[in-house]
């Protein structure tokens, strides 16, 4: 580790026992109340609680789970249709020329009240969960994904068309993965979104998952519970975003090293 | 390709294509015929681009095409690779009409045209992936023509890592290793250094020598053009039309081009093509540096 990146580290560090440690030492000298702020001891105490107790929903892993499923196969779903849906409109002219009034107005909607309709059409389950955030996360993948069939490098299509490639596979080797950089660019940004899609889902209406967990909190007045509840989807999504930089880079890998990256080393 | 055969070809043509084993090359005979192009701008005029253009190149001959910018010369590339249709007018390859993109053709691009996340060899490979090669024996091949091309070694770098020269070599070995009896050359060594330019023309003579493809080679170098070429064709300023053709009676093989044109024949060659290509040069210049063109200054006082 260089000089540069230990003193980054130190300082983060120094960060999080400031916030921490101020939040701590301000709500137990009350000049802020603990009972609408919470106190990180109380958080810890409460989240602890939850895994050595379990919760009013039953165990933690559990809502954990129910939660993370929701969003993986929300985030999986929403990916793939941005792609594809991205790939054609890219692709075909005249059909993003017809659709495109009509995606700038759903994209226009506050679509997160669209979990409402679907907690009542899909029950409580996680289906209507997935589907939320999969329709949260279709739209950052496909304005991405679109974006990126429409900057691809003219001269490398007419070169592969040239060479004697056919629609899918210029596609498939040209389109595909030339547009990948824009796509895994909307993927950091659609797991947040996945999640928000999960935990929104489950706080309209859910027997399990993070957002009950929350909603549950809420009714008791229970701050700790929520800023615990928050804490650990910011765990979560911070994991997921380390493995997307990890794929970012096994799939990036052909891309010549940024000088800034150089210059950190 | 009956119909390649009943043209009647330089005999050195067809000596070298029989001398290639795995060649199945036969030359075609390229042939423009009132070629006319226009586009519509941005600004929804029209835009002629080519006017009236006939042009025959035979099979296996060189053709340098020469104009000043923007007097249609790629234009006319991409028709004959099929990319884009004439307005006007036909192209004709091996005595028949172009008709979308001929398997037969390459093209090597102004610009870098390799895939920048495919290795050198993957980028060599994709002509004969495309075309349904196993991708074992199209990467074997494409080995195999990266070695003639002097790029052994560099077969599993990324194009990024290599020089603009290396680069080169990589799109002309992804452009012969089709076998192509046409190869379209747009300004391939505009962006190289002189003498890197002189060593890549040397290896695309020495190569073209192998499998004489017909070439249509555009490029702005009036020296580059006549060193290279068997023909000169001179294009007018915009809306670009043929205005003169040059034989270029130097024997072959031409040796190196850097020494080439201190011959007397070269200079003399130069000169006479350089008269009828200065004006048109000038005419392109005066366009682009006064906004409104003088000609049309006349027209309006006229009016």
């Amino acid at each position: 580790m260089t000089r540069r990146k230990l003193a980054i580290l130190v300082t983060q560090v120094v960060v999080l026992i400031l916030v921490f440690g101020g939040w701590q030492l301000f709500t137990s000298l009350k000049i802020v109340d603990p009972f609408f702020f919470g106190q990180p001891s109380g958080i810890v105490r409460t989240a602890w609680q939850w895994v050595q107790h379990g919760t009013n929903q039953g165990s933690i892993w559990l809502q954990i789970y129910t939660t993370m499923e929701e969003a993986v196969f929300g985030f999986l779903i929403g990916v793939a249709a941005g792609i594809v849906v991205g790939v054609l409109l890219g692709q075909f002219r005249f059909l993003s020329e017809v659709l495109s009034p009509y995606i700038k107005a759903v994209n226009a909607l506050p679509r997160i009240v669209l979990g409402a309709l679907f907690v009542i059409v899909l029950g409580l389950g996680i289906s209507s969960k997935i589907v939320l955030a999969a329709f949260l996360v279709f739209f950052v993948v496909f304005f991405n994904a679109y974006q990126g069939v429409r900057e691809v490098d003219g001269n490398l299509v007419n070169n592969a068309r040239v060479l004697g490639a056919s629609r899918m596979q210029v596609i498939r080797n040209v389109v595909l993965p030339s547009a990948m950089t824009w796509i895994i660019a909307s993927l950091h940004v659609a797991f947040g979104f996945a999640v928000i899609g999960a935990v929104v889902g489950e706080v309209l209406g859910a027997q399990h998952g993070l957002g009950v967990l929350i909603t549950d909190s809420q009714n008791n007045f229970n701050t700790d519970g929520i800023f615990a509840g928050m804490i650990i989807i910011g765990l979560i999504a911070l994991v997921a975003e380390w493995l997307i930089s990890l794929l970012e880079r096994r799939l990036l890998a052909w891309r010549p090293q940024m000088s800034s990256e150089a210059s950190a080393v | 390709m009956t119909v390649a055969s009943t043209f009647s070809r330089r005999s050195r043509a067809s000596h070298g294509a029989r001398e290639r084993t795995d060649a199945a090359v036969q030359a075609v005979q390229i042939d423009l015929t009132g070629v006319t192009k226009r586009f519509v701008t941005p600004s929804g005029s029209m835009f002629t681009a080519l006017r009236d253009v006939d042009l025959t190149i035979d099979a296996g001959q060189f053709c340098a095409v020469v104009g000043p910018t923007g007097c249609g010369k790629s234009t006319t590339l991409t028709m004959v690779a099929g990319l884009e249709r004439p307005s006007a007018g036909t192209v004709r390859v091996g005595g028949q009409p172009v008709d979308g993109i001929a398997p037969g053709t390459s093209f090597m691009f102004q610009a870098d045209a390799l895939m920048p996340w495919k290795t050198v060899v993957g980028n060599v490979a994709l002509g004969p992936v495309f075309r349904g090669v196993p991708k074992k024996e199209a990467q074997d091949r494409a080995r195999d023509w990266l070695r003639r091309v002097g790029l052994a070694g560099f077969e599993d770098h990324h194009p990024h890592q290599l020089s603009g020269g290396m680069r080169k070599r990589v799109s002309l070995a992804a452009a012969l290793i089709n076998e192509p009896s046409i190869l379209l050359m747009d300004e391939p060594f505009g962006a190289l250094d002189v003498q890197t330019k002189a060593i890549m023309s040397d290896e695309l003579l020495s190569l073209w020598d192998q499998s004489k493809p017909s070439v249509i080679f555009v490029t702005h170098d009036l020296e580059e053009a006549i060193a290279l070429a068997d023909k000169v064709v001179v294009m007018t300023a915009g809306p670009g039309t043929v205005k003169a053709v040059f034989d270029i009676d130097l024997p072959r093989p031409r040796g190196s081009v850097q020494e080439i044109r201190f011959g007397q024949r070269f200079t003399e060659l130069h000169h006479e093509i350089w008269e009828s290509l200065r004006d048109e040069v000038t005419r392109a210049y005066a366009r682009t540096s006064a906004p409104a063109s003088p000609v049309a200054t006349v027209e309006e006082v006229r009016s």
